[in-house]
């Protein structure tokens, strides 16, 4: 996050002439750029992350890569070791991802997908490749010619390209027990039946659960 | 049938869509091998599935991008540079995490055919019952297990009562069950406490169906349980 944070007030530092910089005072400066990295933090910024993942991909930009490094690999690991792995897997797999992000950034695409998505799917592919020893087939879903029967009503999706800020509030705002098995569901790599067991509730409990849930957030970030 | 399993049923895929609580499990990597197989060639044919599988995966993205830190080890960013150093050198012998769409026109989904390496073209059938043949695809533990069917228009599949949970996925042609019609692209759910299912396969060219067993089918005539073992269903 810090690193995301610097790279937009160095991009906003670029655009003020000395003499506009000279006309805050000192202190209001201070203020101005302290909102500025305030902003960033709760925001988030993902066109700025998206951007250095161009970087990376057409200047192989090692300072780019070092800053997606920073901000990622920490969360990445953080998000393996709640599948419940050593710490020694997490950090192999994190590796592993990172690796993959160096030489596949020509594959990612900011205007079909937040950065943050790419790296959940390189990450859960690593992680059934390597720790569960799975195929795991991915369906390309990103594009619809693959389809072969167009005949029915195509609705979009909705979000996609929303803020992770957004999502996230989205998710806050469900009710405990609706955001409890969608947490589950991601960051524990937990089957609907494994849920089932670990919350003593009927299977058919929580597939209604994860239905309503995904149902609420698809209304709550879409326009429809 | 009672009530009560026709809408669990019908919950779990109506109108031969699977439902929403799979496309996530599916997003998130829950699945085994045969079911997310299954899955991504369902949702291959529905672009509105595509989208729901998308949109479950940008809330998984969302998830791993606000998470807390954790801790790296020491020297951790100068070993991966290492690392991504040597294999630079070694001039791009990566393995394609994400799949290029395969350049052959397939007669299959992408995720099937990625999945087949091929194409109906390469299956090799074997012999399974009057008018059907079949092509083992996958077995996993507990016995689950991923295979293609392939039956005659017209051929009525044996009675048989379930064991676990059978999910069937259309890729050719057409059949209907219990009066609903399943055809190209059209899954159908049959859960395990399902007493009567003897599925006809409607009239014209051959029906293929990818399927899922959870657990051996317990075929029901006394014909059909002598062949079992034979077959190896």
């Amino acid at each position: 996050m810090y690193a995301s944070a610097q790279v937009r007030v160095e991009d906003t530092t670029d655009v003020l002439t000395p003499t506009t910089v000279q006309c805050f005072s000192q202190n209001e400066e201070n203020k101005r750029s302290t909102a500025r990295k305030g902003l960033s933090i709760t925001v988030s910024t993902p066109e700025t992350l998206e951007a250095l993942a161009v970087r990376v991909a057409t200047d192989r930009d090692r300072l780019a890569f070092k800053q997606l490094f920073a901000h990622f690999a920490p969360r990445i690991k953080s998000f393996i070791l709640k599948q419940k792995v050593t710490d020694e897997v997490a950090e192999d797999l994190t590796q592993e991802v990172m690796v993959t992000v160096w030489q596949k950034a020509h594959l990612f695409d900011p205007k079909k997908a937040r950065l943050s998505t790419w790296l959940f799917r390189i990450a859960r592919n690593k992680f059934i490749d390597k720790v569960r020893r799975q195929k795991y087939i991915e369906v390309d879903v990103d594009n619809h010619m693959q389809s072969m029967e167009a005949s029915e009503k195509t609705d979009v999706p909705v979000i996609q390209l929303q803020d992770q800020s957004r999502i996230v509030s989205a998710l806050k705002i469900l009710k405990p027990e609706l955001k409890q098995v969608i947490e589950l569901s991601f960051y524990q790599d937990m089957s609907h039946s494994q849920i089932s067991a670990e919350l003593g509730l009927p299977l058919g409990t929580v597939k209604s659960r994860i239905r309503i849930a995904f149902q609420k957030l698809r209304v709550e970030l879409g326009e429809y | 049938m009672n009530q009560e399993v026709q809408t669990i049923e019908q919950a779990e895929a109506p109108g031969g869509r699977i439902a929403d609580d799979w496309l996530i499990a599916y997003a998130a990597g829950n699945l085994s091998e045969a079911k997310s197989t299954l899955v991504a060639t369902h949702a291959s044919y529905h672009p509105e599935l595509l989208n729901k599988v998308r949109d479950a995966e940008s809330v998984a993205g969302a998830l791993l991008g606000s998470t807390d830190k954790a801790d790296l080890s020491d020297g951790f960013f100068d070993r991966l540079m290492e690392s991504i150093d040597a294999q630079d050198g070694e001039a791009g012998e990566a393995i394609d995490l994400i799949k290029p769409v395969s350049a052959k026109n397939s007669n299959v989904p992408q995720p099937l055919a990625d999945y087949l390496n091929g194409d109906l073209e390469d299956v090799k059938w074997r012999f399974m019952g009057p008018g059907m043949k079949q092509a083992k695809l996958w077995t996993g533990e507990n016995g689950e297990k991923l295979w293609l069917l392939k039956a005659k228009g017209g051929t009525e599949i044996p009675e048989h009562g379930h064991n676990g949970s059978e999910m069937t996925l259309v890729l050719q042609g057409s059949y209907h069950v219990n009066g609903q019609k399943f055809g190209v692209g059209d899954l159908e759910i049959a859960s395990d406490e399902i007493e009567d299912h003897r599925p006809m396969i409607d009239e014209g060219e051959d029906c293929i169906c990818l399927v899922v067993t959870e657990a051996p089918i317990k075929l029901k005539s006394l014909m059909a349980r002598a062949v079992q073992p034979f077959i190896g269903l």
